[in-house]
């Protein structure tokens, strides 16, 4: 990993001979594989004797630590990591050899090594094959006579084993100035601000307003007008559920609103439509789609190394879609997402977040591979979690020390532990008497299998092939067991969720490489935040531990992160404008009295986010107009202190879905399994089959249109304008589609061809067309008609009209 | 956003000053890229794109990899190590490497011959008859190696430099770096004759890099030109019709331009789809080889792969910055694997590729592209210089060749060497890592500058690693 350049804030000075192994130039070295070591010369142990500390084999001289490195190592990593280290699935035997400390402690045969005595060592035993048999016949086969005399001089040396001193690591409590380290603002507790006065109270509608009419004013800038009645109403059903009103609601609400008629819009009005919004399921579903870009979710894995199959991945998203449309506080929505296992069934659904997350294996077994593929794979659920619940880049001291934020290595392998000690599995949603039936039911159809197998592996082992009378017996038994496979029911209803395996500390990894247990690493929350006595997670792998401390009140993040997520997604910029980095390196709040009033107020409210959306939307802020103003655009471009609404660019969701709503096409239920098609469906596009790799036609027109690639969390999304978008608008036979089922809506609803055009603005953009765009329109419309049997000029009229900026932006 | 100083946040104004000529110029080249996730609230350079400067005068403008996965076997194909053949049958401790499926078996010699080509003297096999009359262009790196022996994870070290597919690749990096000079045609191109690599998309994606930046895979299956790109032809209007449909659709984004005052994406929009009417016909051209010359087709003969390199180098001469070429000859993704089981199938996936190798160097040479076009030849790994079975070879990831040509390489030169029977790199070993410094350097790019701010990071193509191979450098 490349770090960013920079002052290195906080950190005390470290003595110059350790200066080195920080560098980019040394990582090199260590991160890669074992086996070149030997090749790549000595630097690599000039590293390690600095690392070298007393309690490895402190009688060992440097050349012996190189023989280690060269000769010994690369045998116990190729031969004996698979069953016997850190990143063997189970560890056999429970013994390891990724250590010193291990092998003289030894396994379930008492110590492996004498140092000093091979001939009183099991481990030269077993390799000699004496007394164990080690490795055992299978992938790895015997070691060679060369490869035995090694580790038999080895063990005669004495084992020596360069161990990673404490001092080298230091793991976090001597590199920081943790005084120092704690000014920064978002490590700060949240403070309840009184919102400063304002003069003009008229135009201010709740505490929101006075802390940014106080930024404007400051500014030198005024505070804006109120959108058109209109305007307002498209950007409320927009934010909330992700779909335009119809013409009627549009009408309705434009009259209910403008009934002061005085520029501003009528107040008991405006919560009464937040209300109805809110009422509606979609708002769920428009709502749930922002989580689960945090969520990195997927319906299936990444394919090749990350074989994932999530066939019920859709039950979290439906659970997400669930949770805010019952308003679930967003304190119990997290707990159930790191811990649900824990409460309930139930509750069990929300561990999706991390059931559902990419899951690296290797494709050959190889040992490196397998120690990345793990390594990589816990860094997704570290690095999910933390940018997702704290807006902290966490993963940046998966190899080192955070070089700008006080987060130490050993707080990563404290989270990577709680994570190293969970594993995703099925949870029936049925009772254990149905999941048994189904077992029944299953089982001959196993066993058949399992037959089919066994036959095969015997010939295989003998060397030959299957013979014609195994063939006839085989194709019998998968005759007998796809027949048995079609009449079974379908299995029971379950979900992809979390579970403990254990409960024991992870070491840190020395630059990241799991091949190099350093120190333990005691699970438990952030020294940032909790301080240097924290409590130790024992309670299996510590998940519910963990998850009360991201939502305990004190914990000046989590609140602030969530808030400041719901502002974005109603103003399309954030108050801290890195939504997912409240580090020292992530941008610094535009109004961070505002930004800690939204906190507290929102746990004050028991961490509901509908009613913070409430707050946000009653605001005079929300309600401003999207105009432009060339004085306050000189003066503040960016417009951080909220001259104006930001008019956003729909994101693909809302963009396709408003499509087929205008067009009174769009099928409107709730929930299910995912659409393979989302360009041929008419559901909402929230139901399209997500895939973290290929290009299945769903996933190339949904990235066509900036959808984040669910291999990591997405904070925001980018807003792309690419040439392929306008092939799409003009060439896709769905565009066709939409512009045909217009075409007749419009026919349908008006005799004329300028009351068909005037309804069309209606619907679409909520306003009544120019002169000069009726003109436009007819000037078209009497243009040739094409010679071929391809869409006549009006339905190439509506496809413009549907493709055109005005439909795809909310002002 | 970007490698280059950052600059302080302009207003949109000093934007429109800067450029000059007013509303609209902005974002000529049409193309607007989102900000970063985390960018600083900048504007969006108005065209991520367009050809930005390098950081230092470039070798090579275009890159052509001709990937070959599954792994080709070194000494079959250009690592001639007729030692092997000596000592047949035998496993000298040197060779007695743990491979992927641990076989234990003596030394395969290789079953064909090998001759010696050019002035340079280079010793080719047999089956490469026609990449074996340019060796006085190539550059042989015979000591490449990398992390693992696994095809999944070794073809994503090579084409991102990372194991697992969460970053982007090769091809999204240069396009980030250097932007295109074709406006009218994608950065960055992808294509392969029957299966698409391992990986997929990973391949050519862009991961968290702007989507602008994102290879474009071509279906090049069915040589059809209309269909190479999704939705690229317009099944139903004439030229004209559609003429008069996108002006439609521009009129009434001017209008709507006017009314918000010129301060969204709006303008770029407009330039976007005039490209992509623009697109339609330049893409099927270049697709489309009818206008070449007969003896240009000759040149490259009949097969899939060959076709492949044609429009590989109508592509960079039409500006692209990379175009990916990927070997397959079935639905198999991983073509050169067939080695396992039996190695005579090398002689059948080098007779479809060969000739057009060839072709391609000798028409670039020809067209005087080679200079600035970077050609790369090679696998994921390769495989090993003893036996599986009977006549396999299993997976060699501690030694194997790749080789360049063009684009500022030393010609007729080899950089290198794997020990006595080809096993492994022992003389001036070059990583994964190196090789993509390199590939950076010839294109003007310092592989430690060249950053993106992602996630609290700055994400390099090399990881922390790489180190600029300047012994292949002419």
């Amino acid at each position: 990993m490349n770090c960013p350049e920079g002052p290195q804030r906080y950190i005390a000075s470290e003595p110059p001979e350790r200066a080195g192994w920080r560098s980019g130039r040394v990582n090199r070295l260590a991160l890669s594989t074992l086996r070149h070591v030997a090749r790549r010369g000595s630097s690599f142990v000039v590293l390690l004797s600095l690392l070298v500390g007393a309690q490895g084999s402190a009688t060992n001289a440097p050349e012996d630590f190189e023989f280690f490195e060269s000769e010994v190592r690369p045998i116990l990593v190729n031969y004996c990591y698979g069953c016997h280290s850190n990143i063997a699935r189970s560890v056999r035997s429970d013994f390891r050899l990724d250590s010193r400390a291990s092998l003289l402690k030894g396994g379930t045969r008492g110590p492996a090594v004498v140092p000093g005595k091979p001939e009183e060592s099991l481990l030269i035993e077993a390799i000699r094959r004496e007394s164990l048999e080690m490795p055992p016949s299978g992938p790895n086969e015997r070691l060679n006579g060369a490869q035995i005399a090694v580790l038999t001089k080895w063990v005669e040396m004495g084992a020596p084993w360069p161990e990673v001193s404490e001092s080298a690591l230091r793991s976090g409590e001597g590199r920081y100035d943790w005084e120092t380290a704690r000014e920064h603002w978002a490590w700060q507790p949240i403070q309840k601000v009184s919102p400063p006065p304002v003069r003009k109270k008229k135009k201010v509608r709740n505490p929101i307003d006075q802390f940014v009419v106080d930024g404007l004013r400051k500014a030198g800038l005024k505070q804006p007008k109120p959108a058109l009645a209109a305007v307002f109403v498209r950007r409320a059903f927009f934010d909330l559920i992700g779909m335009p009103p119809t013409p009627d609601e549009l009408e309705h609400w434009v009259v209910a609103l403008d009934a002061t008629r005085k520029g501003n819009l009528n107040d008991d009005a405006v919560a009464q439509l937040i209300d109805a919004l809110l009422e509606r399921p979609q708002y769920g579903e428009r709502w749930g789609r922002l989580w689960l870009d945090l969520v990195r979710y997927s319906d299936t894995g990444g394919w090749s190394q990350d074989n994932g199959s999530f066939p019920n991945a859709w039950r979290y998203r439906d659970w997400v879609v669930d949770a805010l449309n019952s308003d679930m506080p967003y304190n119990e929505f997290v707990r159930h997402q790191i811990a649900g296992d824990t409460i309930d069934r139930e509750a069990s659904i929300g561990t999706g977040f991390f059931a559902l997350g990419p899951s690296y294996s290797s494709d050959g077994g190889d040992p490196v591979a397998t120690a990345q593929a793990k390594s990589e794979t816990l860094d997704d659920r570290v690095d999910t979690f933390s940018r997702t619940f704290l807006g902290l880049t966490m993963a940046c001291a998966r190899c080192h020390d955070h070089k700008f934020d006080p987060i130490p290595i050993q707080d990563y392998y404290s989270i990577a532990g709680i994570f190293n000690n969970s594993k995703g599995g099925e949870t029936p949603l049925v009772g254990a008497e149905v999941v048994r039936e189904y077992q029944e039911v299953r089982r001959p159809i196993n066993e058949l299998r399992v037959k089919v197998r066994d036959v095969r592996q015997t010939a295989g082992k003998e060397k030959r092939p299957v013979s014609d009378e195994e063939q006839m017996q085989i194709e019998a038994w998968q005759a007998e067991s796809d027949k048995l496979d079609e009449e079974s029911p379908p299995k029971y209803a379950f979900v992809h969720t979390l579970s403990d395996t254990g409960g024991e500390d992870m070491r840190v990894a020395v630059r990241g490489n799991l091949m190099k247990p350093g120190q333990v690493a005691p699970r438990r929350f952030l020294r940032l935040i909790e301080g240097k006595e924290r409590e130790h997670f024992t309670e299996g792998s510590g998940r519910r531990q963990l998850a009360d401390a991201v939502v305990d009140p004190g914990n000046p993040l989590t609140a602030r992160v969530i808030v400041n997520r719901i502002w974005m997604n109603h103003f399309g910029r954030a108050l801290v404008r890195t939504p997912s980095n409240f580090g020292t390196l992530g941008e610094k709040p535009t109004h961070p009295e505002l930004l800690d009033w939204l906190a507290s107020t929102f746990m004050e409210s028991g961490w509901s986010i509908k009613s913070l959306h409430r707050t946000i939307m009653m605001s005079a802020t929300y309600r401003s107009s999207s105009a432009f103003d060339e004085r306050a655009f000189s003066a503040d471009g960016d417009n951080r202190s909220i001259w104006r609404m930001n008019a956003r660019r729909m994101d693909v969701e809302t963009w396709r879905d408003s499509l087929l709503a205008v067009t009174n096409e769009l099928d409107v239920s709730l929930g299910g399994p995912p659409v393979e098609n989302i360009v041929d469906s008419n559901r909402r596009t929230l139901y399209a089959s997500v895939s973290r790799n290929d290009p299945y036609i769903t996933d190339e027109f949904l990235r066509l249109f900036d959808f984040p690639i669910p291999r990591a969390s997405s904070a925001k999304r980018t807003s792309s304008v690419i040439p392929q978008q306008f092939l799409f608008m003009m060439n896709s036979s769905f565009m066709l589609d939409r512009a045909r089922a217009l075409g007749q809506r419009l026919q349908e609803e008006s005799g004329t061809q300028e009351g068909q055009i005037r309804q069309g603005y209606h619907l679409l953009y909520g306003r009544q067309p120019s002169e000069r765009e009726l003109e436009t329109a007819a000037r078209f419309l009497a243009g040739d008609m094409p010679t071929e049997s391809g869409p006549d000029r009006w339905q190439q009229y509506c496809q413009v009209l549907l493709s055109a900026n005005e439909f795809m932006y909310i002002r | 956003m970007s490698h280059h100083r950052p600059s302080p946040p302009i207003s949109r104004r000093d934007a429109l000053r800067k450029i000059g000529s007013g509303f609209g110029n902005l974002g000529l080249a049409g193309l607007i890229a989102g900000t970063a996730p985390e960018a600083h609230g900048v504007l969006p350079s108005a065209a991520p794109l367009a050809p930005k400067a390098p950081h230092f005068a470039p070798k090579a403008k275009h890159v052509i990899q001709l990937f070959m996965p599954g792994g080709p076997s070194q000494v079959d194909t250009f690592d001639y190590k007729p030692l092997i053949a000596k000592h047949a049958g035998e496993r000298p401790a040197i060779v007695d490497k743990k491979s992927l499926r641990n076989t234990k078996n003596g030394l395969l010699p290789s079953p064909w011959g090998f001759k010696q080509y050019g002035e340079c003297g280079k010793w080719v096999s047999d089956i490469f008859p026609h990449t074996a009359e340019c060796v006085d262009d190539i550059c042989f790196i015979h000591s490449m190696h990398t992390d693992i022996p696994e095809h999944a994870g070794a073809i994503l070290k090579f084409n991102l430099g990372h194991l697992q597919p969460s970053r982007p690749s090769l091809g999204s990096w240069l396009c980030y770096g250097l932007g295109t000079e074709n406006q009218n045609l994608p950065g960055f191109v992808a294509m392969s004759p029957k299966a698409q690599p391992r990986g997929k998309a990973a391949n050519w994606g862009n991961a968290f890099l702007p989507g602008a930046y994102s290879g474009v895979y071509a279906n090049i299956a069915s040589m059809e030109p209309g269909s190479i790109l999704r939705d690229l032809k317009n099944q139903h209007l004439s030229r004209t019709e559609q003429r008069h449909q996108a002006d439609l659709l521009a009129e009434l984004n001017r209008f709507d331009l006017e009314r918000q005052q010129q301060d969204q994406k709006l303008e770029s929009s407009i330039q976007a789809m005039e490209m992509a009417f623009r697109m339609q016909f330049a893409v099927p051209e270049v697709f489309d080889t009818v206008d070449e010359s007969k003896s240009t087709h000759e040149l490259y003969g009949e097969s899939d792969f060959a076709k492949g390199c044609l429009i590989a180098r109508r592509l960079v001469e039409r500006g692209v910055r990379m175009v990916q070429l990927s070997h397959s000859v079935s639905g198999y993704d991983i073509a050169w694997d067939t080695g396992h089981g039996d190695i005579l199938h090398h002689e059948t996936l080098a007779r479809t590729c060969d000739q057009g190798i060839a072709a391609l160097l000798k028409d670039l040479k020809q067209r005087g592209l080679l200079d600035e076009t970077l050609v790369i030849w090679g696998g994921e790994f390769g495989r090993a210089p003893t036996s599986e079975g009977k006549m396999g070879r299993d997976h060699d990831h501690y030694g194997f060749t790749v080789w360049m040509a063009g684009g500022g390489v030393k010609p007729g030169y080899t950089h290198g060497a794997t020990d006595e029977f080809g096993c492994s790199a022992v003389e001036n070993p070059v990583h994964v890592h190196d090789m993509h410094a390199t590939i950076l350097h010839l294109m003007g790019l310092d592989h430690e500058r060249l950053t993106y701010r992602y996630s609290g990071r700055d994400f390099r193509l090399t990881d922390v690693h790489g180190h600029v191979v300047h012994d292949i450098i002419a």
